[in-house]
């Protein structure tokens, strides 16, 4: 009896992962746009969970953080926003993740001093846990383009 | 003995299937990080045949100074040699596979030729492959420039 309840698991875990919620472009959408809304609003318990543990984030001056590092800025005050206005342009679904690409215009705090920073995003979602989780953002400097 | 045999059959098979991902995953990586390499000798030799393999139809380039391409203005980009990359050295930093999505993390110092004169770009870049067609394709390239080194 145990070996057939061994081996019946064992064909149908596949199809239970099959049949378990997965996200879909609308759920994508929402999770980027709560994530820049979190930054915004420096809301650190909120980043914990839209942030993937393997994050990698990659800044318009090629410096990456990891997810420590990324909450610890925020937390610390070194990563600050007035204003952080994201436009998402494509969203390609993949079998466990989304790349989501687009631009974002912001007025960032650097030092009690306003900056804006306009770029093009790059993002990865990862779906785990039955969420969407940001595993990549890496970003290119709209600012760049005059000077060339 | 019967039950033994069954059960040592099932954990069998799912060793065996369990070994053969692992497996696959590791050719995979060796697939990927070998296409990155070629696209960046296809991009330094205008190849647009070679390029035409290892871009995705739906490419998105964004270059570090904020210009952007798709696939097709690439390619021709290179070929008619309005962007002429000299040479590039290429270092990646690390590579995720997440399915079917790869996430490739590195630094390039690319050479470009810019009015007569070849100027070097060092870049941290982020580029995204995704597996179609049974090989790696590069759907979304981002760079940034790296600040020069301090000097003293």
């Amino acid at each position: 009896m145990r070996p057939r309840f061994l081996l019946a698991l064992f064909v149908s875990l596949p199809l239970v992962a099959l049949a378990a919620p997965r996200g879909d472009e609308t759920s994508a959408r929402a999770a980027l746009a709560a994530r820049f809304d979190a930054a915004l609003r420096a809301d650190v318990p909120a980043l914990e969970k839209l942030l993937a543990d393997d994050l990698e984030y990659c800044g318009v001056r090629a410096t990456c953080s990891t997810k420590a590092q990324y909450l610890e800025s925020v937390r610390s005050g070194t990563r600050k926003f007035r204003s952080l206005k994201p436009e998402i342009e494509r969203v390609t679904m993949y079998a466990d993740s989304a790349v989501l690409t687009g631009k974002v215009y912001s007025v960032s705090i650097i030092d009690g001093a306003e900056r804006n920073v306009d770029a093009y995003f790059l993002v990865v979602l990862a779906w785990r846990d039955g969420r969407w989780q940001m595993t990549n953002q890496s970003s290119t400097s709209l600012e760049a383009k005059p000077k060339t | 003995m019967r039950r033994f045999v069954a059960f040592a059959a099932v954990f069998a098979v799912a060793t065996m299937v369990s070994a053969a991902s692992f497996a696959k995953e590791d050719t995979r990586e060796a697939a990927l990080r070998s296409a990155e390499m070629s696209r960046f000798e296809a991009q330094v030799n205008a190849d647009a045949k070679a390029l035409d393999r290892l871009l995705d139809s739906d490419l998105e380039y964004v270059h570090s100074n904020g210009d952007f391409d798709t696939k097709a203005s690439f390619i021709e980009s290179l070929v008619n040699g309005k962007r002429d990359y000299i040479a590039s050295t290429a270092n990646i930093q690390g590579v995720r596979i997440l399915g079917d999505v790869a996430i490739i993390r590195g630094t390039a110092r690319v050479t470009v030729a810019d009015n007569g004169q070849s100027r070097d770009l060092d870049l941290g870049y982020t580029d995204i492959w995704v597996w179609k067609d049974k090989r790696w394709q590069m759907t979304a390239w981002r760079s940034a420039r790296m600040p020069p080194p301090a000097t003293k």
